[in-house]
Parts: C-alpha cells; structure tokens; sequence
C-alpha cells in the first residue's frame, strides 16, 4: 500500500497526463467529425472481428449437433427417394400424361406440327381446318393430336390445308381404352358440351371408377395407343343395358386448340394391307 | 518569480491571439504552418513541476483548439510535449548550473542547446499535431512534408521571438 501510495506520488503526472490525454482525445473525438468518423468505424471494425471470431467458436462447437442433423435428412432424403423411385415404377406401368410423356409415346411416330386455322365449335357437327396439306404429306386418317390430348382425325386433304374431324363430331369415332384396365370402346360425342364425350360398350364386368383415364388404344392404327383423351366423369348404363358409358370430360379444349400434331404412323399401311389381305381370303374361302 | 509568471502570462495571451488571427492563416506553398505557441512550453522554468508543465500545456492546447476549432488536437500534442519537455532540458542544461530556477534561453543554456531544444520540443509537437489531425498514415507523403514544413517555420518563429525577447530584455535590463 506504502508502496502504491509512493508509486502515486512519484509518478503521478503520469496519471495526470493520461487523463488530459483522455480529455483531448475525447474533445477530439466528440467534436471532430473525421477523427470521430475514423475511430468510429475502426472500433467497429474491431468489435465485427470479435464478432467473426466468436461465430467461427461457436459454429465449430455446434458441427456435431449439425453432423447428426445432416445425416438425419440423408436418410429421410434416401427414403423419399426409394419412395418416389417406386411410385415412378408404378405411374410407368399404367399412367403418363401431359405433353413430355405424351412425346415419349410418339418417338415412332412421324410428327407434322400444324396450326388450326379455322375451327366451329357450335355445330352438331364441327371441324377443324389445319394449315398442312398432301405437300407436307398429310393424308385421310391420319390423327391429329394436341398438348393435352386426343383431337381428331384427319378427313379431307387440299395440297395445303386438311380438314379435321374433331372428337367432338358426332361421326367420329375413336377407338379408346380405360388406362390400366384395357377394356376398349368408341369415343362417341352427343352435340350437348364441346369438353364432353362418351365412351360405348364397355362391358359390364369391368370395374370401372370414376376420376379414372381413358386413352387411346391404338387398335385403329391412327393413334399410337395410350395418348390420353379425357377423364372419366361418371359410369353409367349404355341405352341397352348391356354395357357401361362412360361419361368424359376431354383433355382437348377445342374452343382455344391452335397448335396440333398430325401424326404420320409407319404402321398404318401395313396394317391395311394386312386387313385387306384378311379381307380378301375371307371372301375367297367364303365363295367356294 | 511572480514577474515571471505575468510574463509567461502575457506572452501565452499574445501566442494564443496570434495563433488564432495569424499563424493559423498560414499555409506556406500548401504545407507550413508555424504553430509557435509551443514557445509557451519551452520558456516554462527549470523548476517547475511535472503538473506545472502538463497543465499549462493542455490548457494553452485547448485554448489555441477553441479559438482555431480543432477541439483536442492542440491541446492532446502539447499535453505530450509537457511530459517530454522536463526530463530533455535536465539533459540539455548544463551539470554545473545554479540551484535556481533557470529560463531557457540563448543566453541560459547556450545558443545551441537552446536551439536543439526549442527544435526538439517543436518537432514532437508538430509531428504529434499533423498526425492527430490526418488521423490516417495513408498519405505518409503529405503528412511529413506537413510536419517538415511546419516544424522549420515555427522554429523560426520561434527563434524570432526568442531574439525579440532577447532583445526587450537587453533594452529593459540597458534602461534599468
């Protein structure tokens, strides 16, 4: 204490001298905007180094807690992955819709992108008009599908322009199938919606929901089977209670339809010439 | 003594004045300015205190901050210079002096070593002001071209006004 109080006295000018110096530097700082400026932000920056420094601490303490988290949502993500693997499997078997699927299903298939050009809508009777022709090899039954699905098929050819027989003309017919299930039928439509068709000859034992896919079957040879046409609405007796109707609602909107495939099949001729040949043994055998 | 102290006194008043209406308006080729008042420091007498140096520095600094608006930057230089000021004149005053009380001057100390002090005290001043006042050693260039500058003009100053004391002195000391 003695010692302190003599260390005071010898040297307290030195105290002294520190706080004028404090004093001047406060003077400094509090009325010098630059100097304030400056020793603002150096202070700053220092306490953001601390700052820095604590954080790095502090994360480095936390890895182990962020390690098992991780690994935690490793496994809930390898799950949902085999999950959603084996749904894909699944929806691969017996559904696909939409424009890329629909794509996949016609890699066989010739495609002649055209444009709608006239369309009615009103009519019992309605058809479409499409900006290619016998010059861009459009031929008579050929079909015509959408992006979101089934539209026609092809009826009169120009060099230019084709007229199109839309789903929804009631002398269309379509061979069709409900997705999954195979039981096929015609797509007729009756006048009343332009987004509504019906499905004929379902038979009766087949379990048949409603919300289900009807596509097509690909037994005509115009469409390549599974191109979607609508979804099934309601499941009711046909006119002769024998067989189901399906009530749909198309995919196709015929009211805003601009951009369409015609759909050039390689298979078509063959198989024509296949039925014609069928055709005329039957009639050979039959004559004798 | 008590003499002495009124004209400490009057030179202070006088340093200050002429700091704030002259010296401060000088910036000679952009870089020199005399900043004389550190006088005040060197002619405080041998026996004064290590306080009676501190105080008198720190108060002519903030007084000379006040009239020249640069709050602490004076006053936070001179404060120091108080403390360097003591044990440098032990040093340079001569071993075989008197017991009393000696005023720096040519004539106290000898031509040289007044002028080395005077020099010393100066350069630590304006080293210490110009620096506060950059705040940065970004423009290292400036700042000691800054602190040359004004440390050779305030010297002179100063050795001016010491000649001038001298000399009012001789003349009183001739009259009485």
């Amino acid at each position: 204490m003695y010692n302190f109080l003599d260390f005071l006295r010898r040297y307290h000018y030195i105290l002294l001298f520190l706080v004028l110096e404090g004093i001047s530097f406060w003077l400094l700082f509090r009325f010098n905007n630059y100097q304030g400026s400056v020793w603002l932000t150096s202070a700053n920056h220092a306490a953001a180094e601390v700052n820095r420094l604590y954080d790095d601490a502090t994360a480095y303490l936390h890895l182990g807690t962020v390690n098992r988290q991780l690994t935690d949502e490793n496994l809930r993500l390898q799950l949902e992955a085999e999950a959603l693997r084996n749904e894909i499997h699944r929806l691969r078997n017996d559904s696909a819709a939409g424009d890329s699927s629909l794509r996949l299903k016609l890699i066989d298939y010739r495609l002649i992108p055209a444009t709608v050009v006239s369309n009615t809508n009103r009519d019992a009777n309605n058809y479409l008009v499409i900006d290619r022709g016998t010059k861009d090899g459009v031929t008579p039954e050929m079909g015509v599908v959408g992006g979101n699905g089934v539209v026609g098929i092809v009826y009169l050819t120009g060099p230019h322009y084709s007229l199109v027989m839309p789903v929804n003309n009631q002398k269309s017919s379509i061979s069709c199938r409900v997705r999954g299930q195979h039981y096929f039928g015609y797509l007729q439509w009756d006048g009343s919606s332009p987004r509504s068709a019906y499905v004929d000859d379902i038979p009766r034992y087949a379990k048949i929901k409603v919300g289900e896919m009807v596509e097509t079957s690909g037994y005509s040879a115009v469409f390549p089977p599974g191109i979607y046409v609508g979804k099934i609405t309601a499941v009711r007796n046909s006119k002769d209670g024998q067989s189901y109707r399906l009530d749909l609602n198309l995919g196709t909107d015929f009211s805003t339809l601009r951009d369409v495939n015609v759909i050039a099949t390689p298979y078509k001729a063959e198989i024509d010439t296949l039925r014609a040949r069928a055709a005329a043994a039957d009639a050979q055998s039959g004559q004798p | 003594m008590l003499q002495n102290y009124l004209a400490l006194t009057g030179w202070l008043l006088l340093l200050v004045f002429l700091q704030a209406t002259v010296f401060n308006h000088i910036h000679l080729l952009g870089y020199a300015t005399p900043l004389p008042y550190v006088y005040f420091i060197v002619k405080l007498p041998s026996t004064t205190s290590r306080v009676g140096y501190l105080l008198p520095g720190f108060l002519v600094g903030l007084l000379v901050d006040i009239l020249s608006s640069t709050p602490g930057m004076a006053a936070a230089s001179l404060c120091a210079v108080g403390l360097v000021a003591p044990p440098l004149l032990t040093v340079l005053l001569p071993a075989d002096r008197d017991e009393g009380a000696v005023i720096p001057s040519t004539q106290s100390m000898g031509r040289g070593k007044f002028m080395l002090y005077a020099l010393l005290l100066t350069l630590l001043h304006c080293t210490l002001f110009f620096t506060i006042e950059a705040f940065s050693v970004h423009h290292a260039a400036t700042l000691l071209l800054k602190t040359a500058g004004s440390t050779a003009l305030t010297f002179l100053v100063i050795m001016a006004l010491e000649s001038i004391r001298k000399h009012a002195t001789g003349s009183r000391t001739a009259r009485i």
